[in-house]
């Protein structure tokens, strides 16, 4: 028993890989679709866009690049499609130049779907320099901070962007982050100044660090990783990529379980043997 | 010179720190119009600093192909892939579209970019198994509890772990809730009041290091 423990503790790092990598593949190509549960925090990002007046302002922030693609373009796409579906004015934008092109095909994609008009439904503004102090000059001046959008059209004058000159006039804006120019650069340089509402959409890894603002009321809502993008995809009524993923994601969750169990049932049995794992 | 060098930055810290403490409780025109003025400055030297970081990036991996220090192969492939890009993006005026079409520096970020980033991010994946399988032992009563802790977060965060075993899903959302926030809450405090001391200490010139040069310069 104590051999074969042994054998077990010292295995090849590549059957691991090959495990994890079966327990992802095998449930994308035959998935098991067990439902979702709603978390609260998902749905009070729903129900606050739910509850917003048609052509209300939402503001989507795309704060990731394509390494986070897989968690965070699906919230992007779930959030967009429920936007559009409420007839809400959408100005996307990013703090991560890489993801530029990332964050305009989506609207590209979610808009086409929809019928939505650029300039008229929605402005993509692209990336500017400056992380804060991009926030602090949108809050102050939106058509100085950004005089063009992604296509080099003059912002001013859009009909996307009646009535709005600053922060202020937005009703909504959702941060979808990746990691430090994101929900919390968001909250203290334009919710605290600048009065508006706002959630954030992370992913998985650093969404339990964004609890604290969730408790605290300064942000209403968290969609956190891949499992919030398929809550988000269950309330809009339209599975896309997320709730496809989570199968696999589920699979994966359990084989590193159980390997877990398994080192410590090995680490146990070798426990007190001289030069057994520490 | 010195005044150049040590009291003009500390005399312009000083009244720019104070000055945009005290802009941040005054509602005044004025005091709009010198935040937005500011702003705008902020986002120009950001912008030089990008600069900066591609000068530093060129001039790193030079030294190393020049002297082909080992790996010097993979600075050599940096060079290509950034000049490429530079010169795709320069060429196709930075566009990803023309003429209903894809252009050559949106083909770059569509099929070398997002891959590539995507394909870095997953590879975690795998590391994170094995490294969970290896490490992740209960050696004491702390790591036992992060253990459970793990594990019934693990479950309770995915569709199948919510059908087999139901109260994972309620013991997740409590764990995430309350225990995790009251710990992040307490780094996130410490963290602040670092931060805003820090920044106190800088804008009264007791924290100089940002002058360079050394401490009694």
């Amino acid at each position: 028993m104590k051999a074969f423990a042994r054998r077990m503790v010292g295995i090849d790092r590549r059957v691991i890989f090959l495990l994890i990598a079966a327990a992802i593949l095998l449930p994308m190509l035959k998935p098991f679709g067990l439902p979702i549960k709603v978390s609260p925090e998902v749905k009070a990002v729903y129900d606050y866009i739910e509850a917003l007046p048609e052509r209300s302002v939402f503001l989507l922030s795309f704060d990731f690049d394509p390494s986070s693609k897989p968690e965070l373009e699906p919230q992007a796409v779930a959030l967009l499609r429920h936007a559009f579906r409420k007839n809400l004015r959408v100005i996307g934008m990013t703090h991560w130049l890489t993801g530029t092109g990332l964050a305009d095909g989506v609207f590209s994609q979610v808009a086409a779907e929809t019928g939505r008009e650029r300039g008229k439904d929605y402005v993509f503004l692209g990336w500017s320099p400056g992380g804060s102090a991009l926030i602090i000059s949108m809050g102050q001046d939106l058509y100085q901070a950004f005089p063009s959008d992604y296509t080099k059209t003059p912002t001013r004058g859009m009909p996307v962007l009646e009535g709005v000159r600053n922060l202020r006039d937005v009703n909504y804006m959702v941060s979808l982050a990746a990691g430090g120019a994101g929900i919390e650069m968001w909250y203290v340089f334009g919710k605290d100044k600048y009065r508006f509402e706002m959630a954030g959409g992370s992913t998985g890894v650093i969404a339990p660090g964004l609890y604290p603002f969730l408790r605290s009321g300064q942000i209403n809502g968290l969609i956190g990783g891949l499992q919030g993008a398929a809550e988000y995809e269950t309330l809009i009524k339209r599975k896309g990529t997320a709730t496809a993923g989570m199968d696999a994601q589920s699979a994966a969750h359990f084989v590193i379980i159980v390997l877990v169990i398994l080192c410590n049932v090995f680490y146990f049995i070798l426990r007190g043997e001289k030069g057994s794992p520490r | 010179m010195i005044f150049l060098k040590r009291q003009l930055p500390l005399a312009i810290t000083f009244v720019m720190g104070v000055g945009f403490i005290l802009q941040y409780y005054i509602p005044h025109p004025v005091s709009e119009d010198a935040i937005t003025t500011v702003s705008k400055w902020m986002q120009i030297i950001s912008g030089f600093a990008l600069f900066l970081g591609l000068a530093s990036l060129f001039h790193v991996h030079a030294v190393k192909i020049k002297r082909q220090v080992p790996g010097w192969g993979y600075s050599l492939a940096l060079y290509v892939g950034m000049v490429g890009t530079m010169v795709a993006g320069f060429w196709n005026h930075g566009e990803t579209m023309a003429d209903g079409g894809q252009t050559a520096f949106g083909w770059l970020y569509d099929y070398t970019m997002v891959p590539l980033q995507g394909t870095m991010f997953s590879i975690l994946a795998f590391f994170i198994a094995s490294a969970a399988y290896r490490a992740f032992r209960a050696r004491s009563r702390e790591a036992s509890v992060l253990l459970v802790s793990a594990v019934v977060v693990m479950m309770g965060r995915v569709p199948l772990g919510q059908f087999l075993v139901p109260w994972t899903w309620d013991v997740t959302q409590w764990l995430l809730n309350v225990l995790n926030s009251a710990v992040r809450r307490a780094i996130l405090i410490g963290v602040s009041m670092g931060a805003v001391a820090l920044s106190l200490k800088i804008i009264l010139g007791i924290e100089r290091s940002y002058l360079g040069g050394g401490k009694d310069q």
